[in-house]
């Protein structure tokens, strides 16, 4: 009796949503109509960028292959790729290709999908836009472990360099996890603060360790704590490549889960999700990609901060898509700082790190000042 | 002025003697109620009386420390949380984040429960997605950034998020703080027109009263009085959980409580100037 008064009494008032009700039966068909086609485009044309990303990503590995030291036009590039018998000798070319730039530039393709991938997973467990794989310390953590080794074998780079670096990368995630403590709602401010203070902990022990190295061991250490690809080979690209997908193909399949995560702990925690141990095993799988990459190229900062930016700025991160895209977006970008970082000066090689590091906050900071001046 | 525990067996949720207490502050105090399959049961007290809290053991969010919820008879905590999802949605208020995430992505995180890791969307999914969003009237934002929403659109589209979750049990912790009136009204009536069981905060005492049929009232941790508004909202409880005057009449259309608070007076003075025979109880 008194409920249905209520309810009355609120329909005459025309208080009952203001006909909110009444407008979305009324439209309901127009707008499925509509929407539905709309989502239809809208999947054609992510379908499109994804396309047009992966052909952009094969162009850049055909100019990868054609830039450098020694120069090879495309016609010769195209000839090594694709050789047939009628063609005039490409062997030295053909080798200079197929031996060290395509594993090199490959190795930038993954490295560069790996730490936007990690960077993406880090930004969304821990909600924190600021989260990168360099500013958590975990690469300093990685590259700790790595120095470690070196010192203590005197070995440059062997089989056990990943899991040093791996070892490294998990003792700092373990400390990050420990100083910013269990309390959900201080964890995002005070795991970025834990972070930087460990990355430059580790760094200065690896600094520390460094100085009491063997100089000839540390000159090469130094170039590659700044980030390189020169050691790529074919022979050490497979672990790497398996890591890497085997984490994409993770995400694509926990893609909801770690959108869930965006919305808050509680919010996840009510549609099923168990929070703690998914954020743990994300954590995991970001330092096992960084560990990776870290033993493989060094230390290369801001790829991972800015690449899920830059995506996300075009398009919705919570799509197949976004992760795709955020993948191939990463590769291309490395692909090209390689290019640069081999051509930019003659007959010397820039760390990779170094072109990161400029070319990412300038564009970082481009977007952000026309993002502030954007009315919204 | 509290009452019985009424645990009858056609309870959809129930809380028996439920205490929880986190570093050593006791913030529920043996809280036992039950609410019946379909009813709107509306929780009211002060700020840091334990809503949120309670609302939190019932979803699952912490364990109590003694006692227990109850779904259906169950153990909550026995039950598989992605089941519990599949039968319980709750609408906090809105986290702030700074990711991309479009009003559609939101609402399809409602799947979460009922798809498997590498199931995708199907047509069924979509079409369910896109007239949730279609109840709650967002239908022409619906590739918006959900950043970009109004505090109302964030609350529809979490109520959109819900829906398409499908429960039969709905918990909202005060889902009309920070909205304007007409927002309040219609949200309300949004979680009163999908037709399932709601459970809801409130601060908003004339709200809670007009849209629910049972009211919890906590205070201090403790469920001071539990029953329907005309029996929960007297001028006795508002003075002694809330601390504040109020003249109670009767609405002029819905027949509920309506509360009309004093400014400026103190209790024991009012209550001098009108006498109880105005109160309707």
């Amino acid at each position: 009796m008194f409920k249905a008064s209520t309810q009355k009494g609120l329909a005459q008032q025309g208080l009952a949503q203001k006909g909110l009700a009444q407008k979305s039966s009324a439209q309901k068909t127009l707008v499925d109509k509509k929407n539905g086609a709309w989502l239809e485009k809208k999947n054609i044309s992510q379908t499109l960028v994804t396309v047009i990303a992966v052909i952009i990503c094969f162009i850049s590995l055909f100019c990868a292959l054609s830039f450098g030291a020694a120069d090879i036009s495309f016609a010769d590039v195209w000839h090594s790729v694709w050789p047939n018998d009628t063609d005039k000798d490409v062997g030295f070319i053909q080798r200079i290709i197929w031996e060290l730039r395509m594993p090199r530039a490959i190795l930038a393709l993954l490295a560069g999908s790996g730490l936007a991938i990690s960077g993406l997973i880090l930004q969304t467990v821990t909600r924190n836009p600021l989260a990168d794989p360099y500013l958590f310390g975990i690469s300093s953590g990685a590259s700790l472990g790595v120095v470690i080794l070196i010192a203590f074998t005197g070995g440059i780079f062997t089989v056990m360099t990943p899991v040093a670096a791996f070892a490294g990368s998990l003792v700092a995630m373990l400390m990050l996890m420990l100083i910013a403590g269990r309390r959900q709602s201080q964890q995002v401010e005070s795991m970025l603060l834990a972070g930087v203070a460990l990355s430059f902990l580790f760094s200065s022990f690896t600094s520390l360790l460094l100085y009491h190295t063997d100089p000839q061991a540390v000159t090469a250490v130094l170039f590659w704590t700044m980030g390189s690809f020169s050691r790529a080979q074919w022979h050490n690209l497979l672990f790497p490549t398996v890591v890497i997908s085997a984490c994409i193909i993770f995400m694509l399949a926990y893609r909801r889960q770690l959108n869930a995560m965006l919305l808050g702990d509680e919010s996840a925690t009510t549609l099923g999700i168990k929070v703690n141990r998914f954020r743990i095993i994300m954590l995991l799988l970001s330092s096992l990609i960084t560990a990776t990459l870290v033993s493989m190229c060094g230390g290369i900062g801001f790829v991972g901060l800015m690449i899920p930016h830059i995506v996300r700025f075009f398009i919705s991160q919570g799509t197949v898509f976004g992760i795709l895209l955020t993948a191939l977006v990463g590769g291309i970008f490395m692909i090209w700082v390689d290019i640069l970082s081999r051509t930019i000066l003659v007959n010397q090689e820039l760390p990779v790190g170094v072109i990161t590091a400029a070319t990412g906050s300038l564009f970082f900071l481009t977007l952000l000042y026309f993002r502030k001046n954007r009315p919204s | 002025m509290s009452q019985a525990p009424k645990t009858s067996k056609s309870a959809l949720l129930a809380a028996e003697h439920l205490s929880w207490c986190t570093d050593g502050n006791l913030i529920l105090d043996d809280i036992s109620f039950a609410v019946e399959q379909g009813s709107f049961t509306g929780i009211l007290g002060p700020n840091g009386a334990g809503k949120s809290s309670l609302l939190r053991c019932l979803y699952r969010f912490v364990k109590p420390e003694q006692g227990m919820v109850s779904f259906e008879g169950h153990d909550i905590w026995q039950l598989n949380a992605n089941d519990y999802a599949k039968n319980v949605a709750v609408v906090l208020q809105e986290t702030p984040s700074h990711f991309n995430l479009t009003v559609h992505d939101v609402v399809a995180l409602g799947l979460i429960p009922h798809k498997g890791i590498f199931a995708r969307a199907n047509k069924t999914d979509d079409e369910k997605i896109i007239q949730a969003i279609a109840q709650v009237g967002l239908a022409h934002k619906d590739q918006q950034n959900f950043e970009h929403l109004s505090g109302g659109e964030k609350q529809r589209a979490l109520i959109a998020r819900a829906i398409v979750q499908s429960p039969r049990l709905l918990i909202m912790d005060e889902p009309t703080s920070h909205l304007d009136v007409r927002y309040q009204i219609q949200i309300m009536e949004l979680a009163k027109s999908l037709d399932i069981t709601v459970i809801a905060s409130f601060h908003d005492l004339n709200l809670a009263s007009a849209m629910c049929d049972n009211l919890l009232v906590l205070n201090q941790g403790q469920l001071v009085c539990q029953g329907t508004p005309a029996q929960v909202l007297t001028k006795e409880t508002l003075s002694e959980v809330f601390g504040v005057c109020a003249h109670i009449s009767e609405h002029h259309q819905h027949k509920v409580p309506h509360i009309s608070y004093y400014y400026g007076y103190i209790p024991d003075e009012h209550e001098h100037e009108h006498g109880k025979g105005e109160d309707h109880v």
